[in-house]
């Protein structure tokens, strides 16, 4: 692939943004979600039985699906890559071990996209995974989308899945169901085949918020960090950032109430592509958030339209420095056809070749340009940058301060004009930002595959910004306005509404998400 | 390169006589014969092409280097070569400055991997010290090993150099087999120690036109991870032994301030003699613990504004006399491609041993972007000046200052403090200083003033004698001496060589008794036979009771009986017959009581009658 210049790249992947919102009324509509028998999760036989099993602990005979790049005992782990065609790890990652701990029973490994890489679990070495009846023509979301499906056809209660630019978020958001990305450091990373270790996370899928606060805040899994993740976060460190928050003492109980909360309603996540259903489930969302007493202002982060494009230079510089271990030679598969290419060459190019797919291709060379001498000032660099600026752009905006830098201080001569001053001390501050979690209902895969890549990464528009700043962020199904006389829109008739906090606010975010659910989709309510 | 086996390595080496202290447990016993073997020989014959092997090889260690040696002739008769130029007199092309920079990895002393629990080994079981990381197992993660950062620090300190508060751990991105990630942990952008600087001086064996001293700045120290081990097998076949792969190095990078071939490889042999010194290295060139590569260019003298030429980079030297051959051959290849008007292409060379020649590897179109990127899985490592402090306090003595102190203070010869200092990592040394408290002991508290002569006696035998013992008339197999850390020697006890010693300066035994009894210590006759040194004289009677001057005069009397024709040639010399004169001494010597004879004085006593007493007698 010719090296994309840095017009190409850079430019056409923001997008174009529409300045004003407009209030409409609200209207909602529910239906059921159907629970279809079909299964896209990918079944292996165990080689053990879960004797180290716990049974004893307060949640129990919880089913666990867990996504293909987290080592469980007893299953092979692929990434849905042929390189890793019946490659299974030798230890089981810590937050498995963790939720068996906590007596859950691991039921199966979920498909996904190709060592994460994807929007819509299409680009599996294996099968593609597609959305849960009657939405068998739909994408799933990606790249956790076997994780998705199967809590939403009740294979599972609860799934494991990775968030590293909205992994568990999109398909959360395409199958009506819930999913979380905790904070960065929180949960151990051990056992989890990185894609981008600086974004990477584990995430939890669920059919409603109820079990995932459960098992994080309520089994206290914040509290536990692993010696043998080197980014987990220190005990000390742990504790320091928990006394600054609320909501993890009073675990237990449910908000009843968002007053004295404010919500940030981010103008630039307004965008010309955004579905304009979406766009009126996310107010009719905003107007619920009000009805419960809670506040509702508009806010600016100007480093949003960028940050797009330094996710797809920050992730795939990571993946192809990453994806450099898998030769064939200590695991996985081989490509032992024809005679060796060590002379003169490389032992493994071949290996490589056809043990990699497409996308995860294209994000090497992606990666390894951008890394390379000549480009790394113009994009790896410049795009760590960028990702300063969209922290530094959340810090601003939230009222809690970032518990892992020394105070901050923000002059308003350095802000951009297009940032509303609230009062003289600057503009407003909120506790959480509310926001549609995709652009769009679920695709058809049929259109799916014939997309570009760009117009597939522009898919995470919304839910990269979190990643690059490490922010807790959770998304849950709202309801979106349909037009009987269309039998699309009776099928599409949720979307994805994404809540972000500061970081280590994910207890708040839990609860607060709570208590939103019943408001925002009147399907969840009637379930809870 | 292919692995050097460490004990042809060692007899390779300049002088052979570097030995470290790691060595001692891990070593097979048998290539402590190296340690004295006479290298004399072997330089030698180096550079006559004698196509006899040199007898003191020793079996099986011996011979695959006898083997090199003589295929290395054969093909150096083949090709009809002239008689190589010594280095000593090969150090500068006139017209020409030779620019080197060095770039040295050392293995470090500890008990760990850089980011992994596993330990580091040496010639353990391939694949016997392997953690997940170190296989680069997907879902496993790297873990900075606090304690590796000791040594590191130690090293960066005796080389003077600025540790800096926050250093960082970047990827270098290659694809081989020995690097099982695709990429090597390394620190590129963000080192741990900068600036530093090592004076030389002309006993570092520095080139003479360097004059006395000079000095070498380093630009920076770097941690990073070693490969794997390769085992080349027969056919296309390779073995990967994963031991190594992860054990932390340092990296030590000079700037380009190196002039001449014999000072590079003196910056080598002293950065290995402080790493030693620090007990930060593990085990020096000899034993691969040490590789160098280096960075040389050339450029025309007539003209001082000449920016630095072209540079070629030679990788992978494994011996100092490697260091300075590649440099040489090197340096006159680019001066006769740039004389023929040529031009140096940017390039990475390899060298063999023995060669003459640099050879090509891979040219600048071969080159690999290392795609140099933060590690995003490890925190930067913040080093805190206090630590820098306490380990800056604890560190000792720095072999400079030993050197100096053994000169200043027992008037020792510049090349003999040397030896004691380097020899087995140190552990020498640190006998002698045994040996001296024990003599100071018996002498009293002013020895070193009042006795200089017995130490110097005493470091004479421990450098000279000691030699002996484990090459000379080795009638069993040659030993290690077993010097240990704390400055004694198994099968030498310092008491008992500060005994003998003691009684040899007071000339109560002979010199002669002295190395017979050295002999009965190192085997183990004292204290298996006889309890001590005294013992051991006392029960055989070795006590030097010298003849009085009568008996010598007699004794003279006796050796001269029937030799009027030499005693002749003393009437008519001109020039004072002193052969002569010792042909007679000799004859006392022989037909007197040995054990009783002091040479010199008998030679006193002879020279004195032919003067006063058989020469006139001639006369008359």
């Amino acid at each position: 692939m010719p090296p994309l210049s840095r017009r190409q790249h850079m430019g056409s992947m923001s997008a174009r943004y529409v300045r004003c919102i407009q209030l409409r009324a609200a209207f909602g509509l529910t239906a059921t979600p159907s629970r279809a028998a079909h299964t896209p999760i990918r079944w292996y036989a165990t080689t053990g039985g879960y004797t180290d099993r716990q049974d004893n602990n307060e949640i129990s005979n919880i089913r666990l699906a867990v996504k293909d790049n987290i080592a469980a005992k007893g299953f092979q782990t692929t990434c849905a890559s042929n390189i890793l065609a019946g490659t299974e790890i030798p230890f089981a990652a810590t937050i498995v071990t963790q939720l068996r701990n906590h007596g859950m029973e691991v039921v199966g490994k979920a498909g996904m996209d190709e060592f994460g890489m994807g929007t819509h679990s299409t680009t599996s070495a294996f099968e593609s995974v597609h959305n849960a009846h009657p939405l068998e023509k739909y994408s799933a979301g990606g790249s956790s989308g076997g994780s998705a499906v199967a809590v939403k056809e009740g294979r599972a209660d609860i799934a494991l899945g990775t968030d590293t630019g909205g992994s568990v978020r999109m398909p959360a958001a395409y199958t009506g169901t819930v999913g979380f990305k905790p904070s960065y450091g929180m949960l151990s990373r051990w056992g989890v085949v990185p894609y981008a270790n600086s974004l990477d996370t584990v995430g939890f899928l669920a059919r409603t918020v109820q079990p995932i606060r459960e098992v994080i805040i309520g089994s206290n899994l914040y509290k536990e960090h692993d010696s043998r993740d080197p980014t987990s976060l220190p005990d000390t460190v742990r504790s320091r950032c928990t006394i600054e928050r609320e909501g993890y003492t009073s675990s237990g109980q449910r908000l009843e109430t968002l007053e004295g909360l404010t919500f940030g309603l981010p103008l630039e996540y307004n965008i010309e592509e955004l579905d304009s259903r979406i766009r009126q489930g996310w107010l009719q969302a905003l107007n619920a958030i009000q009805t419960l007493g809670g506040r509702v202002v508009p806010v600016s982060l100007p480093s949003t339209r960028n940050a797009l494009s330094a996710y797809y230079v920050i992730a795939p510089a990571e993946a192809a420095s990453n994806l450099a271990k898998y030769d064939g030679i200590r695991y996985g598969k081989r490509d032992t056809n024809g005679t060796s290419d060590a002379q003169d060459g490389v032992l493994y190019a071949r290996t490589r070749g056809s043990g990699f797919g497409n996308e995860v291709k294209r994000r090497i060379l992606l990666g390894s340009y951008t890394l390379s001498s000549e480009a790394i000032d113009n994009y790896f660099i410049q795009a760590q940058k960028v990702r300063q600026l969209v922290r530094r752009d959340f810090d601003r905006i939230f009222k809690l301060d970032n518990p892992l830098l020394d105070e901050q201080h923000f002059d308003l001569s350095e802000m951009e004009e297009s940032i509303g001053i609230e009062t003289k001390l600057g503009p407003a501050q909120v506790d959480f930002l509310v926001c549609p979690t995709a652009p769009t209902t679920p695709p058809l895969l049929e259109h799916v595959r014939n997309q570009t890549p760009l117009d597939l990464y522009m898919n995470d528009v919304f839910t990269v910004p979190a990643s690059l700043a490490g922010l807790p962020a959770i998304s849950i199904p709202m309801d979106l306005s349909i037009d009987p006389a269309s039998e699309e829109q009776k099928l599409l008739h949720f979307g994805g509404l994404q809540l972000i906090g500061q970081y280590w606010d994910d207890a708040r975010i839990l609860s607060v998400a709570e208590r939103l659910s019943g408001h925002v989709a009147k399907a969840s309510a009637g379930k809870l | 390169m292919p692995h050097v086996r460490p004990a042809t390595l060692s007899r390779y080496l300049l002088q052979g006589q570097l030995i470290s202290r790691g060595c001692l447990q891990t070593r097979p016993r048998v290539q402590a014969s190296s340690i004295t073997t006479p290298h004399v020989q072997l330089a030698q014959y180096l550079h006559t092409e004698t196509s006899e092997s040199p007898s003191n090889g020793r079996a099986s260690v011996g011979v695959p280097f006898r083997k090199q040696l003589k295929d290395e002739a054969k093909k150096q008769k083949a090709l009809g070569k002239k008689k190589k130029k010594k280095n000593v007199n090969n150090q500068v092309v006139d017209g020409w400055e030779l620019t080197v920079g060095i770039e040295i990895h050392a293995q470090l002393n500890t008990a760990k991997k850089l980011f992994s629990g596993a330990t580091t080994s040496f010639n353990d079981s391939p694949n016997t010290h392997v953690a997940y990381f170190d296989l680069a197992t997907p879902g496993s993660q790297p873990l900075f090993q606090k304690e590796t950062l000791l040594p590191a620090l130690r090293a960066a300190l005796a080389l003077n150099c600025e540790v800096q508060p926050i250093s960082r751990f970047d990827r270098k991105h290659y694809f081989h087999w020995d690097q099982p990630s695709g990429y090597q942990i390394t620190q590129y952008y963000e080192p741990f120690a900068r600036d530093g600087r090592i004076q030389l001086q002309s006993r570092d064996g520095i080139a003479a036109e360097d004059g006395e001293s000079v000095s070498i700045g380093i630009k920076q120290i770097q941690m990073e991870q070693d490969t794997a081990k390769t085992l080349a097998q027969p056919g296309d076949v390779h073995w990967i032994d994963f031991n190594r792969v992860g054990m932390p190095l340092i990296e030590i990078i000079t700037h380009p301030e190196i002039h001449y071939p014999a000072t590079a490889a003196a910056f080598v042999r002293k950065v290995q003699n402080l790493l030693n010194a620090v007990d930060a290295c593990v085990s020096g060139m000899e034993a691969g613990g040490l590789r160098a590569d280096v960075n040389v260019s050339v450029r025309r003298t007539d003209d001082p504004s000449n920016p630095l030429g072209q540079r070629t980079e030679i990788k992978n030297l494994s011996s100092f006399k490697a260091v300075e051959d590649a440099i040489i051959a090197e340096r006159d290849r680019q001066i006769a491609v740039l004389e023929a008007g040529g031009v140096i292409a940017g390039e990475t060379r390899g060298w063999s041993i023995g060669s003459t020649e640099t050879r090509h590897l891979r040219g600048k179109e071969g080159e690999v972007d290392y795609r140099y990127m933060p590690d995003p899985d490890i925190a930067p490592l913040l080093i805190a000046p206090d630590l820098v402090t306490h380990l800056r306090d604890t560190m000792g003595e720095l072999p400079d200052d030993v050197v100096d102190a053994l000169i200043r203070d027992f008037g020792l010869s510049s090349k003999d403090a040397m030896s004691l200092v380097s020899l087995d990592g140190g552990m020498r040394v640190e006998y002698f200083w045994n040996v001296v408290a024990r003599l100071q002991s018996q002498l009293g508290a002013n020895a070193p003033q009042e006795h200089k002569p017995c130490f110097q006696l005493a470091a004479n035998w421990i450098l000279h004698e000691f030699g002996r013992l484990t090459a000379e008339r080795s009638d069993e197999s040659a030993l290690d001496l077993g010097f240990s850390q704390e400055g004694e020697c198994i099968r030498v006890p310092a008491q008992h060589l500060a005994d003998l010693i003691h009684h040899l300066y007071n000339r109560r035994i002979t010199a002669k008794v002295a190395k017979e009894l050295l002999w009965a210590i190192f085997r183990g006759r004292v204290p298996g036979e006889y309890h001590t040194v005294l013992d051991a004289i006392e029960k055989e009677g070795l006590w030097f009771e010298e003849l009085s001057s009568d008996e010598y005069a007699a004794l003279a009397d006796d050796a001269v009986r029937g030799q009027e024709d030499i005693l002749r040639q003393f009437l008519d010399a001109k020039v004072f017959p002193q052969g002569k004169l010792m042909f007679l001494v000799g004859r006392m010597v022989r037909l007197g009581q040995e054990e009783r004879i002091d040479p010199k004085n008998a030679e006193a006593v002879m020279r004195d009658r032919i003067q006063s007493v058989y020469v006139p007698a001639l006369k008359d």
